[in-house]
């Protein structure tokens, strides 16, 4: 996750030099246009090596205007590509940890200490944010793990890094087949956060 | 139940949406400094006022190409320059229906062409004024006049109409001209 949002902030960088490459070398090239039209203008030939060196220099300036265009153009879709990419991946996320919830019957009180086992919070923590005694936490999270069916935190959570690692993210499935294939039934609409 | 919705849409619900590009930015700053330095740093009729004045208009210039090969919410398409839209957008204001929109809203669109209009008219009748044919004219002066005044009272209808908007859509739009991201309140009405 860090890597990502590194590498996204580099992206931000690149894209905003690009764009302050092409402002600047656009009023270059506009520069030497201008000089160009007024040399002609003044009446000198199109062949005066001055005028020559400047409308090559525009030419290559303008090319080169055009060509940064095309690269923000590609980097910034590429860009907006990733962040759906993510907002697809923590909508699955957040689809299939309720789908196992809802599969596993978990109660109300319990869904909330999961999800806070998932976000990594100890038990202590836990029972401090939610006001109540450590032992009803881990009497809780025992709960979970029984109706999980795994044997503790470690493996709870890794239930569902194995979810996500086990390739076919499909983005464009509507649900995950292997959290079907395992039987929970699809959220109720109003549970499905879009 | 609550906490999943939170690790779905992030904290309280908003969503950040980046809307524009760093040149979209980067050209309506630079807009911004050349009518300032233009209209109240700079000597009238210096070399400088002429300089900075094509500039402008190359800023203009760019920002036009930039809608038509440019991402989504840069291009002409994202906000067409529409008075009935201006007026439909207009009477959902009226009624109170707040609506967010990604791009510039219907009537923001519309002072944006206004402004880069101005801008480009400033520019034509100043280039008119160095030239020999119209150097001196009365009209093309009193032109360049007129239309500087139309624009600063662009630019301040310009600044209100980001201030009330910012307010009433609940969208920061001054923010998202500097960092690029609309940072969209839980259940607006987004289009």
């Amino acid at each position: 996750m860090t890597l990502m949002l590194w590498s996204s902030r580099t992206k931000e960088r690149r894209a905003t030099i690009l764009a302050g490459l092409i402002l600047l070398q656009t009023v270059s090239a506009l520069f030497f246009i201008g000089d160009v039209i007024a040399d002609l203008r003044g009446g000198t030939p199109l062949d005066n090596p001055h005028v020559l060196i400047e409308t090559v220099a525009s030419v290559v300036l303008i090319s080169g205007v055009i060509f940064m265009m095309i690269e923000l153009r590609s980097l910034l879709s590429r860009m907006s590509d990733m962040q759906s990419g993510l907002d697809i991946a923590r909508g699955h996320l957040g689809e299939v940890i309720g789908d196992f919830f809802h599969a596993w019957k978990l109660t109300a009180a319990e869904r909330d200490v999961a999800i806070m086992i998932l976000k990594g919070l100890d038990n202590d923590t836990i029972a401090s944010m939610r006001n109540t005694a450590p032992g009803t936490v881990r009497a809780q999270a025992t709960g979970i793990y029984a109706k999980s069916g795994t044997t503790g935190r470690a493996q709870f959570i890794s239930l569902f890094m194995e979810e996500l690692m086990s390739g076919e993210l499909d983005p464009d499935a509507q649900s995950n087949p292997k959290a079907e294939a395992r039987g929970p039934r699809p959220l109720p609409d109003s549970a499905r956060a879009s | 139940m609550v906490a999943l919705e939170q690790t779905d849409r992030g904290q309280h619900g908003a969503r950040e949406i980046p809307v524009w590009d760093p040149l979209v930015r980067l050209i309506h700053w630079s807009l911004a400094l050349t009518i300032l330095l233009n209209g109240a740093v700079v000597e009238d009729e210096s070399l400088a006022h002429e300089w900075i004045g094509y500039v402008a208009l190359g800023l203009v210039a760019l920002r036009a190409i930039w809608a038509l090969a440019g991402p989504k919410h840069a291009r002409f398409s994202a906000f067409p320059p529409s008075p009935r839209r201006a007026l439909v957008h207009l009477g959902r204001l009226l009624s109170g229906e707040r609506r967010v929109h990604l791009s510039h809203n219907p009537l923001g669109a519309l002072m944006v062409y206004n402004i880069w209009l101005s801008v480009i008219a400033l520019g034509v009748t100043g280039y008119m004024m160095t030239t020999p044919a119209y150097f001196g004219i009365d009209w093309v002066e009193e032109l360049h006049e007129v239309v500087f005044g139309w624009l600063i009272l662009s630019v301040a209808l310009h600044v209100a109409g980001v201030a009330f908007e910012s307010w009433w859509s609940g969208v920061n739009l001054v923010r998202a001209m500097v960092n690029g991201r609309k940072t969209i309140p839980p259940g607006s009405n987004v289009e």
